[in-house]
């Protein structure tokens, strides 16, 4: 609470200055994808499923979950996970800088399509004592695709 | 409990503030007693009556209170219940004065209406001395105080202020008030006189003639009757509710889901759509331009905008707003700001204190010659601190829902400031004030940050740009990352010892003084010779009011200093503080009896040491000791003991809580807290690295409350936090041997 | 189309399955009771059982939640209402104070008692310190556990406020 001087002038400035300045603002730009109620279909994709980039772009969609705690940026700093660049491949509990579980960091585990698979569809019960309590892919959809778009984003994955 | 044998100032403070028609009255349509604290002398308050008593057979009995035909009472309370039980507080204060049977008293959040100005408040912050102004003045002072108050919307809840200035100087009077106004139209329905007619629980009694009603019988008729601008109010010993752990009236819809906070408005008859936002990363940036293809194509996407100094995604849901937001990819403009680190801050702030030197700067508080003395002095030592940038970081993140239509704009959301919100809003999309209508539930938390409003600006922008109703939502990345800020700072600190380590001269010098003016003196010791300055520098981040303010960095300076400069004399540092406090009994109480709480004087348990540290702040001396055991290497805190002078304490337990969340949310900043930098833009982004202290950390908190019995009261909401910062340090360094200048304190350790 | 119980009631949302429980709770069945604080599973505000186990709702796919039982505050009380210890002991111990973290830290003691009616400080220290109040109700918490959990008694009766 911001504590006025003694004289009243100065107390009505300062009270009002206290309170922010709001310059009008124009909008710069407005995309409008839809209205509100339109039904859109939604593509649910029944048999084979996604495929090809259809596949990486509903993978990157799905990431976004992930992306509260980790990072996929090529040398950005981990943050409440640890960075998945590369993650394909890898050793389990190898990334740097980064206070893995004993868990995870002790289970001689290498990152594949299977591991992954193993992992995220119940990381609690894939590896006990995994930190990682939070960020099951149930949906096996959903955790196809996003395994598909980590090996995206790891060297020598070809997409 | 103590009498408040300064009951009779008070009555002469409230007859010299409190003139003809500063308390108005008058009758609702369809019967009732009306009285306001007006804010205009004789406004008569029927206009709010819409407002306010809006069901079936309600009588507002004043712009306080109402009375409907159950007899139950409803306090109006102008502050806004974020936590520290002001809603309650308030409330039994009101209904003390009123003798109104608590179990049937109610709570109801004042609107956001002009006429809830609370004008003791701003004249609590603004000019203290006026509730003493000498007679010829007030009426001026009331006139042009109030019209200040209205006009720079001064409905505001901080400063830990509720109690000390619209219960004591408001609600009670209002109590008081309506209390006499029911017993005169009993006396004359019964024909008997005023004064043999009792009340208590919302009864109105008189024995002789064996008459008694419920005060509803009397309500309309009580408007009728003259009205005393000064009521008596109660002594202490008359309390029956004031001064008593009476249980929190919002508590219960608290514990079972039902309590509404500003992130839970569901308007009725409102298909809500939801926002996510990305502010600028570093303060003063633009958006200029965005790419939004990939998040145009996501599920649930409605509008993307680019508002100019934010960008926001509309969505079906919050969460796939806050999906999609992540994959616009946005150019900012550039900053032309210097400060790309915090060493950069830290450098400017050096600067403005090697520029001042030893004589440059404003001076802030001087007292005796400290410069001569300094120089004069045996020895001198020389400290210099610093305090990181903090965020306020509520539970309940930043958000408003806002709808625009029809010429009006409805919002609502947790705020502390609902008019300033108002004027804010209504100056951002083009209103008149009285077509913005805030409704304010309770706040999940705010410590001073929902005294700005950009995010209700933000929300009603979104609003009248797509047309929608929508909950815009700030995540706790944004939260944290693009918010207002506790201000950093350096302070370089020098003290003077006579041959016998008699402290002789103190001085300090900082960049940051923001409020409360006092915050870095330590006025209370009895150092011939003081000298503080400020050189004031910009600030890379904005400010904003974090609880305590000032005092939350100086606390930690002042107190740390002199601890230091307790062991520089060889001394106990809370002997030495008391040695100094001969002429601040109140003080001096204080510390003995945390000393004796807290086993000062007893051998430490093993492993273990003890620090102090004692600041009086929004009128409230505390006290605090904490015991750590360093055995580890690392500081794991054990025993936490506060005493608290408040003059006197209208709800102990509710005090208790208060300071013990002021000493919490201190210890998490000590421990913890610390904003940096890179680019210019705020590294920490959430609770994984801005990190909290949790249930393992906080030990025992033990609080004692002294009534000193003085008039006026003091706070309680902030006053707990300025010692625990300096009180864990002096621990440290007691157990350690380190002294800690620089929070935060866990990585020093790591 | 997600099928679960919600509170001992059969509900079916369309929701995209990777959104998590909170949202699906709060803004598609309007149970505003468990509360959004971080989104990455830190301060524990969202607080829900899954099959009677504690989970972060804000990290929980509603995918997840198929077939299984999602209780939130509004469902760990009697049918009419009526408290449970553990909120009882969160109203004689005068806990919450803005409130907001309450929900989730209800939801993780009452967890912690039902699985250990009789714990220890450490107990509760690993149970509860997923949850963040900032308001810093820590020892107000163990307290209302302990009380709930027979350990301690409730606070003193407060003083008579009828005939004072």
């Amino acid at each position: 609470m911001h504590k006025p001087a003694i004289s009243a002038g100065l107390a009505l400035t300062i009270l009002l200055t206290a309170c922010g300045s709001s310059e009008p603002q124009e909008v710069v730009e407005q995309i409008v994808v839809r209205e509100p109620g339109e039904v859109v279909t939604e593509i649910v994709e029944e048999g084979d499923g996604a495929q090809g980039t259809d596949l990486l772009a509903l993978g990157e969609d799905a990431f976004q979950m992930c992306t509260g705690c980790h990072v996929i940026e090529e040398g950005a700093p981990s943050s409440a996970g640890p960075n998945l660049h590369n993650i394909m491949g890898r050793v389990a509990g190898t990334a740097e800088n980064y206070p893995y579980s004993e868990a995870l960091a002790t289970s001689g585990l290498t990152w594949d399509e299977a591991t992954l698979d193993g992992f995220l569809a119940d990381p609690g019960g894939y590896l006990p004592g995994t930190d990682m309590l939070a960020g099951a892919v149930r949906d096996d959809e959903s955790r196809r695709a996003v395994i598909a778009y980590l090996a995206s984003q790891s060297s020598g994955a070809g997409e | 409990m103590n009498d408040l044998t300064p009951e009779k100032t008070e009555r002469s403070k409230l007859a010299k503030w409190s003139r003809r028609g500063f308390i108005g009255a008058g009758v609702l349509a369809g019967g009732g007693l009306l009285i306001g604290i007006g804010v205009r002398p004789g406004n008569p308050i029927g206009e709010l009556a819409p407002k306010v008593a809006g069901g079936a057979g309600e009588q507002l009995v004043n712009s306080w209170v109402k009375i409907d035909t159950n007899n139950i009472v409803t306090a109006i309370v102008p502050h806004c219940e974020m936590g520290q039980g002001a809603h309650s507080v308030l409330a039994q204060m009101l209904a003390d004065e009123l003798d109104a049977a608590w179990e049937d008293v109610r709570v109801m959040q004042a609107p956001a209406d002009g006429s809830y100005v609370v004008s003791a408040a701003a004249r609590l912050f603004a000019a203290p001395f006026t509730l003493n102004a000498a007679d010829w003045i007030k009426p001026t002072w009331d006139g042009v105080f109030t019209q200040i108050s209205r006009a720079a919307d001064v409905l505001i809840t901080g400063g830990s202020s509720s109690i000390r200035s619209t219960g004591q100087y408001q609600m009670r009077v209002a109590g008081a008030a309506a209390r006499k106004m029911l017993v005169g139209a009993a006396a004359e329905s019964w024909g008997v006189p005023a004064d043999e007619i009792t009340t208590r629980n919302s009864t109105l009694t008189h024995e002789a003639s064996g008459n008694s009603a419920p005060y509803s019988e009397f309500a309309s008729a009580a408007a009728e009757q003259p009205m005393d601008q000064t009521p008596q109010l109660k002594t202490a010993d008359q309390y029956r509710l004031m001064g008593r752990s009476i249980a929190r009236t919002d508590i219960p819809a608290k514990i079972n889901g039902t309590a509404e906070f500003g992130i839970d408005a569901q308007p009725d008859g409102l298909d809500l759509s939801y926002a996510a936002v990305v502010r600028p990363p570093v303060p003063g940036t633009r958006a200029l331009s965005m790419d939004a293809t990939r998040a145009q194509e996501m599920g649930g996407v409605l509008q993307i905008l680019n508002m100019g100094n934010f960008v926001a995604v509309v969505a079906d849901s919050y969460w796939q707003a806050q999906q999609a937001i992540g994959m616009i990819s946005i150019e900012w403009s550039q900053s032309d700001s210097p400060v790309k680190t915090m060493d950069d801050q830290f450098a400017i702030f050096a600067a403005a204190l090697d520029e001042a030197g030893e004589d440059g700067g404003e001076e802030a508080a001087s007292r005796g010659d400290a410069a001569t003395a300094l120089a004069e002095a045996a020895t001198t030592i020389d400290a210099e601190y610093r305090a990181p940038y903090l965020a306020h970081a509520p539970m309940e993140p930043l958000n408003c829902t806002a709808h625009v239509a029809d010429g009006k704009c409805q919002i609502w959301t947790s705020t502390q400031v609902p008019l300033m919100a108002r004027s804010e809003v209504a100056s951002t999309i083009g209103l008149a004030a009285d077509d913005v209508i805030i409704h304010h539930p309770y706040l999940g938390g705010a410590f001073g940050r929902r005294l700005g409003s950009e995010y209700v600006a933000m929300a009603a922008r979104v609003a009248q740009a797509t047309g929608y109703p929508v909950k815009l939502i700030w995540s706790r990345e944004e939260d944290t990352q693009k918010a207002l800020y506790r201000c950093a700072d350096l302070c370089r600190m020098r003290a003077g010892f006579s041959q016998d380590g008699v402290l002789t001269a103190y001085s300090s010098i900082f960049t940051q003084r923001h409020d409360p003016a006092e915050a870095s003196v330590p006025a209370m010791y009895d150092i011939a010779n003081t000298k503080v300055r400020v050189a004031e520098a910009a600030l890379h981040l904005p400010f904003q009011a974090w609880r305590s303010v000032d005092h939350s960095q100086q606390g930690f300076f002042v107190e740390s200093f002199i601890d230091e400069i307790a062991h520089a004399a060889g001394a106990d540092p809370l002997d030495y503080r008391l040695a100094m406090l001969a002429n601040a009994p109140r003080h001096k109480a204080v510390l003995e009896r945390v000393a004796e709480i807290s086993g000062w004087r007893e051998p430490a348990a093993d492993g273990t040491a003890k620090g102090v540290a004692i600041v009086e702040s929004f009128g409230t001396i505390v006290a605090e000791v904490i015991e750590v055991d360093m055995s580890s290497g690392s500081p794991k805190m054990t025993n936490i003991w506060a005493v608290c002078d408040a003059g006197y304490v209208m709800n102990p337990d509710g005090f208790k809580n208060q300071i013990e969340g002021g000493i919490v949310f201190g210890l998490t900043a000590a421990m913890y807290g610390e904003l940096e930098l890179r680019d210019g833009a705020i590294i920490q982004s959430n609770f994984h690295d801005y990190k909290m202290l949790r249930m393992e950390d906080v030990p025992d908190i033990e609080v004692a409350i002294i009534d000193s019995g003085d008039v006026p009261i003091g706070g309680a909401g902030e006053p707990g936090l300025p010692p625990a910062a300096p009180a864990l340090a002096n621990a440290i360094f007691a157990a350690s041997g380190t002294r800690i200048r620089d929070l935060p304190i866990a990585k020093q350790f790591a | 189309m997600a099928d679960f119980i919600l509170n001992g009631e059969p509900v079916s949302i369309d929701a995209d399955p990777n959104m998590p429980i909170l949202w699906v709770v709060r803004e598609k069945l309007g149970l505003s009771g468990t509360k959004f604080g971080c989104g990455i599973a830190q301060c524990g505000a969202c607080t829900v059982h899954l099959d009677g186990q504690p989970v972060r709702s804000c990290s929980t796919a509603v995918s997840q939640a198929e077939g299984r039982e999602v209780t939130t505050i509004e469902g760990v009380g009697g049918p009419e209402g009526e408290l449970t210890r553990v909120q009882q002991a969160w109203v004689s111990e005068q806990v919450p104070q803005c409130g907001y973290c309450q929900s989730g830290q209800i939801m993780s003691a009452t967890a912690l008692l039902r699985d250990n009616p009789n714990p220890t400080d450490d107990d509760i220290d690993a149970a509860m310190s997923g949850n963040i109040c900032r308001c810093g109700t820590y020892t107000r918490i163990r307290r209302a556990i302990k009380v709930a959990a027979g350990q301690v008694e409730p606070r003193e009766q407060r003083e008579n406020v009828g005939e004072a």
